[in-house]
C-alpha cells in the first residue's frame, strides 16, 4: 500500500478576490515506502504549494491526501500526527531558527511530540550527527553560526522528529557548489541509515538526478511527468521547452542530436555518456 | 487566514475613480468624512450614501471586497446600536418590559449611527482599494509640504511611510511562512490557554525581527549605493496635474455638502 497518496488534489489562492490564482490542478500521485522521489518544475509551477499539503498544512480546495490510506483532514489530531510523520522542511529553513542554543532549536520538533526527556536527547543528537553539527557547537546560539551551518541545523530540527518521510524544499537554494554536495550527501547518508521515504523538492534536474528513483515533474501547477528518472530524461527536449534545467551532459547530446547524429538524449550521468561516445565512434569508425 | 486581511489593501483598475489624482482622492475623502458627521437628518445621510454608492459602482470593485472592509467593524456597529436602542428615551414608546424601553428615537439614533459608521468605513477603504500606496504617501508627501516651514521633514516621513507600506505584504508573507514552519515542527497555535498561546508566539516573532532588521539593513545599503540622500534637490518622474474630473469631482462633492447645510436648516435632526 502506499504510504502518502494524493486523489484530484487541486488549490486555489485567494478564492474570491481578483488576485485568485489556481495553484496545483488535478494532482493524483502515489509515494511507496522508501521512495527518494525529486520533485521538479519552474519557478511557480506548484511545487512548493504541494508539498505543503502532504503534511496538511494547506487544506485542497478540492480533493484529498491520504497517508497511510487515511484522510489527512479527516480529524483534527491525526492532522497534527500527520505533521510528525511527515517532516517538511521549508525553503531557507535558517530563517525559522530561534532557540537560544543550537540544541534547544534542533529540540523544538521532538518536545512538540511530547517525547521524554533523554528520547529528547537521544533525537538531537542523532540529527546533529546526520547533518554533521558537532557537538561543541550545540551549546552556540544558532545565530552566531555561518549560513551553511544554519541551514544544516534547521534541517536537523526536522530530522529530529524521525519523521517517516522526509520532505525538503529547495534544501540547497542559495548554496555554494561544496555546500550543496554536503547536503546531497547528508540527505543520502539519512535516507540510507533510517530506511525512510524522502522527497526532495528542486528546480533544477542536476540536483536530483543522481539519487532520486523517480521524478515528479511539475509544470503550471500540473503533473507533466511523474515516472523514473530515466523515463522522465527520454523526454530532454520537452524539458527544456517547460524551461527546466537540465544537466550539462544531457544537453550536450541534445546538441549532437541536433547537428545529425544518432544518439540517446536521455543521459545524465558520466558512465552512460562514455558508453554512448564509445558507441558513436564505433560505429563512425573513429575506433577499432 | 492572516491574507485575508483588506485594510490599507489595492485592487489595481482603470475606473475613473482609479484615476483620480491621488491628492484630489485625500481630499474629497476628507471633506466627505467631515459632511458625514455634519448630517443631521435621514435625506441627507442617504443622499451622502448614494454617493458613495455611486463611487463604489464607478470603482467597479467587487462588493464581497466592500463587504470584507465592513466585517471587522460589525461588532463594533452591533454594540454601538444596541446602546443607543436601550438608552435613548426621545420619541413615543414602541416596547416596554419592565425598566427597558425602546423608543422610537432609539430606534431612529440606532439605524443612524450604524449607517454613519459603516459608510465611514467604506469611504476610506475606498480611498485604499483604488489608490496604490506608493501614489498614496507621494500625495501626502505633497499635501503636507507647506509643513517644510516649520521645519518638519515631509520627504523623510512620506518615505519612511512608503517603506512601511511597502513592507507588510513581505511581513504578512513572512508570517505565514514562519508560521507554517514551526507548525510544520509541531507548534501549536490555535489550543491551550491565553498564556500558552501567547508563548507559542515566540517562535514566530524571534525569526520575524531578526528577519526585519537585516532586511531594514540591506535595504539602507541598497538606497545608499543608488545615491539616497533625502529629498534636497530631487525631482519626479512623475508630475501630478489636476484634470478636468479632478475638478468635476470636487464640484459634486461641493453641491451634496451645501445640500447637506442646507436640509440641516430645513429638515427636523435625527441626532
Amino acid at each position: 500500500m502506499a504510504i502518502l497518496e494524493t486523489q484530484n488534489l487541486t488549490y486555489k489562492y485567494s478564492v474570491g478576490t481578483p488576485f485568485e490564482k489556481v495553484a496545483i490542478e488535478d494532482i493524483s500521485i502515489s509515494v511507496e515506502k522508501g521512495d527518494f522521489i525529486g520533485i521538479i518544475g519552474h519557478t511557480g509551477s506548484g511545487k512548493s504549494t504541494l508539498v505543503q499539503h502532504l503534511n496538511g498544512l494547506l487544506k485542497p480546495t478540492s480533493g484529498t491526501i491520504l497517508l497511510d490510506g487515511n484522510d489527512i483532514h479527516s480529524d483534527k489530531n491525526f492532522t497534527r500526527q500527520a505533521r510528525f510523520k511527515v517532516g517538511l522542511c521549508f525553503q531557507y529553513p535558517e530563517y525559522q531558527l530561534f532557540e537560544n542554543t543550537v540544541y534547544e532549536d534542533i529540540a523544538f520538533g521532538p518536545k512538540n511530540m511530547k517525547l521524554s526527556k533523554e528520547e529528547i536527547k537521544e533525537r538531537v543528537l542523532r540529527a546533529a550527527e546526520f547533518v554533521g553539527v558537532r557537538n561543541d557547537m550545540l551549546q552556540k546560539s544558532p545565530f552566531d553560526l555561518s549560513g551553511g551551518e544554519k541551514r544544516r541545523v534547521a534541517i536537523a530540527g526536522v530530522m529530529a522528529m524521525q519523521p517517516e518521510i522526509l520532505i525538503l524544499d529547495e534544501p540547497s537554494a542559495g548554496l555554494d557548489p561544496k555546500g550543496r554536495k554536503v547536503i546531497s550527501e547528508m540527505i543520502e547518508q539519512y535516507r540510507k541509515n533510517t530506511g525512510s521515504t524522502v522527497i526532495v523538492v528542486s528546480h533544477s534536474m542536476e540536483d536530483v538526478a543522481e539519487s532520486a528513483d523517480k521524478v515528479l515533474v511539475m509544470n503550471k501547477g500540473k503533473v507533466e511527468y511523474f515516472a523514473s528518472v530515466d523515463e522522465v530524461f527520454s523526454n530532454a527536449e520537452h524539458l527544456v521547452e517547460i524551461g527546466l534545467n537540465v544537466p550539462e551532459i544531457t544537453k550536450v547530446f541534445l546538441a549532437l542530436k541536433k547537428q545529425g547524429y544518432d544518439v540517446r538524449t536521455d543521459i545524465y550521468s558520466v558512465n552512460e555518456a562514455k558508453a554512448e561516445l564509445l558507441r558513436l565512434f564505433k560505429e563512425r569508425g573513429v575506433l577499432a | 487566514m492572516i491574507k485575508d486581511i483588506t485594510i490599507g489593501q489595492y485592487f489595481p483598475g482603470t475606473s475613473p475613480i482609479h484615476k483620480l489624482d491621488p491628492r484630489m482622492k485625500i481630499v474629497l475623502t476628507f471633506i466627505y468624512i467631515i459632511f458625514i458627521f455634519l448630517c443631521r437628518n435621514f435625506v441627507a445621510m442617504g443622499a451622502m450614501a448614494l454617493l458613495l454608492l455611486a463611487t463604489v459602482l464607478m470603482s467597479k470593485i467587487s462588493p464581497k471586497l466592500i463587504w470584507k472592509s465592513v466585517k471587522p467593524i460589525f461588532l463594533i456597529v452591533l454594540i454601538t446600536s444596541a446602546l443607543q436602542l436601550l438608552y435613548n428615551s426621545d420619541g413615543t414608546v414602541l416596547f416596554e418590559w419592565k425598566r427597558l424601553h425602546i423608543t422610537t428615537g432609539g430606534v431612529y439614533m440606532a439605524i443612524f449611527t450604524t449607517a454613519r459608521i459603516v459608510v465611514l468605513v467604506i469611504a476610506s477603504s475606498m480611498l485604499t482599494y483604488t489608490t496604490s500606496p506608493t501614489l498614496l504617501t507621494d500625495a501626502i508627501e505633497r499635501l503636507f509640504s507647506p509643513l517644510k516651514v516649520i521645519k518638519i521633514n515631509v520627504h523623510s516621513i512620506a518615505m519612511m511611510m512608503t517603506i512601511a507600506l511597502r513592507f507588510i505584504p513581505t511581513l504578512i508573507d513572512e508570517v505565514d511562512k514562519i508560521m507554517s514552519a514551526q507548525k510544520s515542527r509541531g507548534a501549536d497555535f490555535e489550543t491551550g490557554s491565553l498564556i500558552k498561546r501567547g508563548k507559542a508566539m515566540i517562535p514566530i516573532f524571534i525569526p520575524l525581527f531578526i528577519n526585519s532588521f537585516r532586511r531594514a539593513y540591506e535595504l539602507a545599503f541598497a538606497m545608499d549605493c543608488r545615491c539616497y540622500q533625502g529629498g534636497d534637490g530631487r525631482t519626479r518622474l512623475k508630475v501630478m496635474k489636476l484634470a478636468a474630473r479632478d475638478y468635476a469631482s470636487l464640484g459634486i462633492l461641493v453641491l451634496f455638502c451645501v445640500g447637506i447645510i442646507v436640509s440641516n436648516h430645513y429638515l427636523t435632526a435625527v441626532i
